[in-house]
């Protein structure tokens, strides 16, 4: 799995996450992935788009970055591509309700920094 | 009428993540040379993963030491398709379709790790069957497609 970034502006960054996010995958990030979701009222946008698989360990790097950012000032919304498997399970487990989630980047910008 | 049955395809494991990922792969090997809908392969996959993920997670030190054995099988008629997985390992006795999985949080606050796996795992799967066998767990999960 890989992970890289790009910051749009003093505040807010994207994390672009791909490939599985299994354990083998979550595992590989995970340091990284906490450290580029730090600092306090930072905004984040974890662009899940080349993301093909998503496993509950995956879910729950998420869910635990997110709060660890909301516990700070900080926001962190997800971007995704509809319909496909992984937005799919975001919503089966209920996820797409606890953590913002947007096919359009726009979007996902603008609620990033509301 | 049935047109196609397949033979059933092993593989043995350690319940780590490098095999399960080497799971995976297999079981996507099998989904393509059995043409399966990718909704199919998916939801087999998740099952996959989540039975794996807790065997390792939860399962204790008898499930890490023994083999993890796969079994594959695939069926077909004219109306729809199922694929079997079964899934045996050496661990605590864990029946995937019960208890009931825990139901959703409502916040991110209140969120907490743990039961996501079962829900994956009994939303993926069209039918889950589990029996205990001397000493092994042995999990089935189907899921069905129309053709």
């Amino acid at each position: 799995m890989n992970i890289d970034y790009e910051d749009l502006s003093d505040e807010l960054r994207c994390v672009t996450l791909s490939g599985r996010m299994d354990i083998a995958g979550s595992d590989s990030i995970a340091t990284k992935f906490a450290a580029l979701t730090a600092g306090s009222n930072r905004r984040v946008i974890v662009d899940l788009t080349a993301v093909s698989f998503l496993a509950s360990i995956g879910i729950r790097s998420l869910i635990s970055n997110a709060k660890a950012l909301q516990q700070r000032g900080g926001k962190l919304v997800l971007l995704v591509n509809g319909g496909d498997a992984v937005a799919k399970t975001l919503e089966t487990t209920g996820v797409d309700s606890l953590i913002p989630m947007f096919i359009d980047i726009a979007l996902a910008k603008s609620a990033a920094t509301s | 009428m049935l047109t196609a049955e397949r033979a059933a395809t092993r593989l043995e494991i350690k319940a780590n993540a490098e095999e399960i990922r080497t799971a995976s792969n297999w079981l996507a090997a099998l989904g393509i040379q059995n043409e399966l809908p990718d909704d199919a392969k998916h939801r087999l996959d998740v099952c996959l993963n989540e039975s794996l993920a807790n065997v390792m997670a939860h399962g204790g030190p008898s499930a890490l030491t023994n083999p993890v054995v796969l079994h594959f099988r695939y069926r077909r008629d004219d109306s729809h398709g199922v694929a079997v997985l079964t899934v045996s390992d050496a661990g605590r006795a864990f029946d995937p379709a019960h208890p009931a999985a825990p139901s959703r949080p409502h916040t991110l606050t209140e969120a907490e790790p743990g039961g996501l796996g079962l829900i994956m795992m009994q939303r993926s799967a069209d039918h889950i069957l589990y029996h205990r066998m001397g000493n092994r767990n042995v999990a089935t999960f189907s899921v069905r497609w129309t053709t």
